[in-house]
């Protein structure tokens, strides 16, 4: 399987496959013999590839693995390929925060011109005995909350418009 | 499989809010849990005491493997029944342990009116049959019972799913080929004395144990004969003469030895196999779970939150993450058992219900048990919705669900209300183990609702008789309502009556989850059938 690492900060594509008799290490320059046999003290190892014996110490944690070798340690994270593969770009936010169901408003906590941050509480409605808070999808500044506390509104209602962004 | 990446800050007011509430909420549910299983009045112990009998608890210290945990079912059934006069139903029932092999143990507690059979009593004991039977767990029967609560007869005898259902049951365990014990620790009177006669295997308690259809008093009532319990159905007697009774124990000590001893020469089929990863604990604490429910059961949360901190390594892979967000599915694993997760994360619309039933089928196929996590306050509702045929995809919801071959298990996280207590597999559905957590309710509908639609119904029908109502006398039909209406849906309802197998603290789901998968393992999974989907 396809992996990647993370070796002091820096990413790498590698895989370990076996031919039978020995396991080789895939690296974007090439397949590499290598072997790994526990040595000595606890968590000693020796590296046996390229032509080269190295005497190497590992520790394995949760998140990353640490070697230490040449008097130099080394932490090798494991990065999810999903997660890093995954597209950075979500597109961008919506100006308009749309009625998810009908409801009703139950509070305002935002009034047009303020500024407001991604994440913050711009109002909350209440549909089917569920209170939801509906938040500002981006930095920005509001230019319009169409409803008061009380009012009732559709399906996909605008309830929140936030000013478009400045280039 | 991805780590979950918690968004709460367990620094801000609302989380502390929250952990004040449910902290306060445990705290009060750990005491009646407590009082239900080890306060009685001084009187009743003594008279335990005096019968030379060990109490229930003690009892099952002997039987389990020590050290082994014990999944204890309702231990509050029946606390808004009978004045909360009949702590636990007078009986104690779970999963547990013995000679490394899960079993389930259905023990009377004669600390409590004598271990009398009232009409929870058997409705608990008739659960844990159905628990055995699903899972195909062994059964040992801990007998002591006073008999059928007669005040209450037609509670306790007649029905389909009274009395006679736990021998039915039993008879079942038998045909399924899967053994019972029955250790008689007391008397087995009447009906009661076909626990022992219709186990594999019963041990009688000299002294103390005894087993007969008619106990002395109703003989000599009945035919004037005059005769003590021991010549009458002691251990001696039916252990060397009716062979009523298979092995004699002089104490209780060697009476549960002597039932461990029998389990051990059990053969043991082997469990079904699912996929499984190596165990590891959530990454991020469980307890953290506390200050995640809202306080408020109206308000929204996210259920992933709640997942972070209930299966393996925080780990979950989110399936169709875009597509009917009100229902959240995906895989994890729990105790490293792989499962199929169906939690909420608001209303039931077309789309998230069509999600379910689709998911529900993919681990149907891959034979992957699952999980429902309900906070579910109903399918939407108006005109849009029903175009679109909500009421329809509902029923593909349930005829996946209603239909699934594989184990399941529900939680009920927060609301539980309507046709999505169905959809989500509330009782009726046949949850292997269902749990609810403190502050959860159960409704048709919510309290305030139910309450307004029968307070609106009265205010009417008193308006059409020409009577104009002040704003005084409108409250004084609505407050009352609403106060049994608030009551009615709450989790001590719930589990005083047995819809559910007990009230769990948040904490303590991700165990009780993964031993009743474990549990559950026991019975193999049938390839997948359905019925017809409305399409």
């Amino acid at each position: 399987m396809r992996r990647i690492f993370q070796i002091n900060g820096e990413e790498t594509e590698c895989w370990l496959s076996h031919d039978g008799n020995r396991f080789i290490l895939n690296t974007p320059d090439g397949a590499h013999p290598c072997r790994l046999d526990p040595a000595g003290a606890p968590g000693g190892h020796v590296l046996r590839t390229r032509g080269r014996v190295q005497d190497l110490r590992l520790a394995v944690g949760p998140d990353a693995t640490f070697v230490h070798m040449n008097g130099r340690t080394y932490a090798i994270g494991r990065v999810d390929p999903a997660e890093r593969l995954a597209g950075r770009d979500g597109g961008a936010a919506d100006d308009r925060i749309v009625a998810p169901m009908p409801g009703t408003v139950v509070s305002v906590n935002a009034k047009p011109g303020d500024h407001v941050r991604e994440g913050q509480p711009l109002l909350d409605i209440e549909s089917m005995k569920l209170e939801t808070s509906l938040t500002a999808p981006r930095d920005g500044v509001v230019a319009e909350i169409p409803f008061a506390a009380g009012d009732s509104f559709g399906l996909k209602a605008t309830l929140a418009l936030l000013a478009p962004e400045e280039d | 499989m991805r780590r979950i990446e918690s968004q709460i800050d367990t620094n801000s007011p609302d989380f502390k809010a929250n952990h004040a509430a449910m902290s306060e909420r445990l705290e009060e549910f750990h005491a009646r849990q407590h009082a239900a299983r080890f306060e009685r009045p001084q009187r009743d112990i003594d008279r335990l005491a005096r019968q030379n009998k060990l109490g229930v608890r003690e009892r099952l210290n002997l039987l389990l493997d020590p050290g082994t945990p014990f999944l204890e079912f309702s231990t509050l059934a029946a606390c808004r029944e009978y004045d909360g006069a009949v702590p636990g139903a007078a009986v104690v029932t779970g999963i547990g342990i013995v000679q490394g092999r899960e079993v389930a143990i259905h023990a009377n507690d004669a600390s409590v009116k004598g271990g009398a059979w009232y009409p929870h009593t058997v409705k608990k004991i008739v659960r844990l049959l159905d628990v055995a039977l699903e899972n195909r767990l062994p059964v040992i029967h801990i007998c002591d019972s006073a008999g059928g609560f007669l005040p209450l007869q037609h509670g306790v005898f007649p029905d389909r799913y009274l009395g006679g259902r736990v021998f039915r049951n039993q008879v079942k365990l038998s045909q399924a080929n899967i053994p019972q014990i029955a250790v008689v620790g007391g008397h087995c009177t009447a009906g009661g004395a076909y626990v022992p006669t219709l186990s594999d295997y019963n041990i009688i308690i000299e002294g103390t144990g005894a087993i007969f259809l008619g106990g002395p008093p109703l003989v000599k009532a009945a035919t004037g004969e005059e005769v003590g319990v021991q010549e009458l159905g002691g251990a001696v007697m039916h252990t060397s003469v009716s062979g009523t009774g298979d092995y004699r124990a002089a104490t209780e000590e060697q009476a549960f030895s002597l039932a461990r001893e029998i389990v051990s020469q059990w053969t043991r089929p082997p469990k079904t196999i699912i996929e499984t990863a190596a165990f590891e604990e959530p990454y991020y604490d469980p307890k953290e779970l506390y200050g995640i429910i809202p306080k408020d059961r109206k308000t929204q949360f996210d259920m992933r939150e709640v997942l972070a901190r209930i299966v393996d390594g925080s780990r979950f892979h989110e399936y169709q993450p875009d597509y009917g967000t009100t229902m959240v599915c995906g895989f994890a694993h729990i105790w490293g058992y792989k499962v199929g997760i169906l939690a909420n994360n608001g209303v039931l619309f077309n789309d998230s219900s069509l999600k379910a039933a689709h998911f529900m089928q993919l681990c149907n196929q891959n034979g992957t048990p699952l999980i429902f996590f309900q906070n579910i306050t109903g399918y939407m509702v108006g005109r849009e919705y029903e175009e679109r045929g909500i009421a329809k995809d509902g029923a593909k919801m349930l005829m996946a669900q209603g239909g699934s071959v594989v184990p399941k298990f529900t939680v009920i996280a927060n609301a539980s209300y309507g046709a999505g207590n169905y959809g989500m597999c509330g009782r009726a559905w046949d949850a292997r183990t269902l749990f609810m957590w403190p502050q959860a309710e159960i409704g048709v509908m919510g309290a305030d609702q139910a309450a307004n639609t029968m307070a609106d119904v009265k205010i009417r029908q008193l308006e059409r008789e020409g009577k104009k109502l002040s704003e005084e006398e409108t409250a004084a039909i609505r407050d009352p309502v609403l106060e049994k209406f608030r009551r009615d849906v709450e989790a001590y309802t719930s589990t005083s009556e047995l819809w559910d197998d007990g009230i769990l603290d948040p904490a303590d789901t991700r165990n009780a989850l993964g031993m009743s998968i474990s549990a559950s393992l026991n019975a193999p999974i049938d390839d997948p059938h359905y019925g017809i989907f409305r399409l």
